[in-house]
């Protein structure tokens, strides 16, 4: 059994579906890349996997449990960790106390404190300065929040939608080498990706998302050695 | 020097009963972006019933608040399940909101008419006497007010700052989508929050009208003001909205001592005028601007 199984899904806004018959299995332990052009969906199936927006066809599964119908909130506490697009920090609060709202549920704030240590070993960055105010962080600094904030949850699959959107390339570098270290301690990882060359490098497997549905999944040296998935995702 | 610390007893009053209602609805519009016409009913209705409880059923007066706070408390929790949860999600929430609030206004405003009558009542909450010190009288009625929303204010304070159910609130307010992501749920964070304000509200409301006596529209005036206040504090700003409160109490007791009853609202608003044309956002607002 995988750890994520998407069956059929369809899902969008109102009445209009952004996700059409869409599939995807996720193993445990996996670093899945979910790639293709802006605006067919990316954002919209992370949204759907945690709870912001139901299928209005297709099931869900969490190790073989139904989490379609479920609130955002009870997601969460099953095991589905979501890092959003432009991170959405709480820009009053301080580094520390992002952190610790990440780790707002019962069970994950028993494990808070060992939690906030991991994370200050990764982030050392965030260790130095979790008493300032989020929103006087740079842009780097906040998405190490966001990754932190998500890893202070725990939870079984981390989804992260474009760590790397918006940052200059020395910091991309530096946040990429945090996600492959999170990769290499066997977490369970679905990466949103803009740049598809460079997320190839390191994932198990990719999908490419194209017009709402999945139309290409392989390996990663898979997708990099077949020009034509690369020119067709270029072409769209 | 007597006159002075006259104005600035009554004004803190003034700025007092403000306070107690206008962070209800700073906490209410941040939490949710709701602005909660029914504020001024709530009040009124928390004044009936503190003098209903303690007329009618001849209890002593903390019993009186108690009910006004429980009372407010469930009102606030109904307008939650009945109005603001069948809303939430539907397009133009903030519109949709605001009208249907002003609906559940007139509705409690006329239960209160039809429970209580159209004539004037007494607050029977009254401390007779004063404390005098050289020249200056300190009305024990106002002691009471002011001590009564100091403790409502640092219950507030303490509950929005060390309590998990405030941490909940604190972040749904700054951010809603990050919230549920991080397992807040909240739909009941908003039910805590409007019951917290129509608790506010109602004691709000007995205090207002110990000093005023009871009208079935008395509570129209008192929430006006706390919409300019949070107006000016800017929308959603919880401590701004309560320093502006008192700040805009005692800059009435001065304009009232220097030019009249009669001016006061107008120069009010006209400094209000200045101030947004000043700061758009609101003297502590740090968001995008509201606009009404």
């Amino acid at each position: 059994m995988s750890l994520l199984e998407v069956a059929a899904v369809d899902a969008g806004y109102g009445a209009q579906a952004v996700l059409r018959n869409l599939s995807i299995t996720i193993e445990e332990g996996s670093f899945v890349a979910l790639v293709g052009p802006n605006g067919h969906g990316k954002t919209t199936l992370l949204r759907t996997l945690s709870g912001l927006l139901h299928p209005t066809r297709g099931e869900i599964r969490l190790a073989g449990r139904r989490v379609d119908r479920l609130r955002a909130d009870q997601i969460v506490a099953a095991g589905i960790i979501h890092v959003p697009q432009g991170d959405l920090l709480f820009p009053e609060m301080t580094v520390l106390e992002n952190l610790r709202l990440g780790a707002y549920l019962p069970e994950a704030a028993a494990a808070a404190p060992h939690r906030l240590e991991e994370v200050y070993a990764l982030l050392p960055k965030l260790q130095e300065r979790r008493f300032q105010v989020a929103s006087t962080l740079s842009g780097g600094e906040r998405r190490m929040v966001g990754i932190g904030r998500g890893l202070m949850a725990g939870g079984r699959i981390l989804m992260l939608d474009e760590p790397s959107l918006g940052l200059a390339p020395i910091i991309i570098d530096q946040i990429y080498e945090v996600i492959r270290a999170l990769a290499a301690s066997g977490r369970t990882i679905l990466v949103v990706e803009e740049n598809a060359m460079r997320i190839a490098e390191m994932a198990d497997r990719m999908h490419l998302l194209d017009n709402g549905t999945i139309s290409w999944s392989g390996g990663g040296a898979e997708f990099l050695s077949r020009p034509e998935i690369l020119s067709a995702y270029l072409g769209g | 020097m007597d006159v002075v610390l006259q104005i600035l007893v009554s004004g803190l009053t003034i700025g007092a009963m403000y306070a107690a209602s206008t962070i209800g609805l700073a906490l209410v519009y941040g939490a949710l972006n709701m602005l909660n016409m029914a504020q001024g009913a709530l009040l009124a209705f928390g004044g009936y019933v503190c003098m209903y409880v303690m007329d009618s059923l001849g209890l002593p007066a903390p019993l009186g608040l108690l009910a006004a706070l429980v009372t407010g408390g469930v009102l606030g929790l109904a307008i939650y399940a009945l109005v603001t949860r069948p809303m939430l999600g539907s397009a133009n929430f903030e519109t949709q909101i605001f009208i249907a609030t002003i609906g559940v206004g007139s509705v409690l405003q006329s239960a209160v008419l039809h429970l209580f009558g159209p004539q004037p009542k007494a607050q029977p909450l009254q401390i007779p006497g004063g404390l005098t010190l050289g020249g200056v009288t300190l009305p024990w009625q106002n002691v009471l007010i002011m001590g009564v929303t100091a403790l409502m204010l640092a219950g507030v304070a303490w509950l929005l700052g060390r309590t998990r159910a405030g941490l909940a609130i604190r972040a749904t307010a700054q951010n809603r989508v990050a919230a549920q992501l991080m397992g807040i749920r909240i739909g009941r964070v908003y039910a805590q929050v409007l019951m917290l304000s129509g608790a506010l509200a109602a004691v709000s409301g007995v205090m207002v009208s110990s000093l005023s006596g009871l009208l079935p529209t008395m509570g129209a005036d008192p929430m006006l003001k706390a919409f300019v206040i949070c107006v000016v504090a800017g929308l959603g700003n919880v401590p701004g909205a309560a320093l502006a409160a008192l700040v805009l109490g005692v800059l009435e007791a001065v304009i009232q001592y220097l030019f009249g009853v009669q001016y006061a609202f107008a120069i009010l608003l006209a400094l209000v005028i200045a101030v947004l044309i000043w700061r758009p956002y609101g003297l502590f607002g740090t968001r995008q601007v509201v606009r009404l």
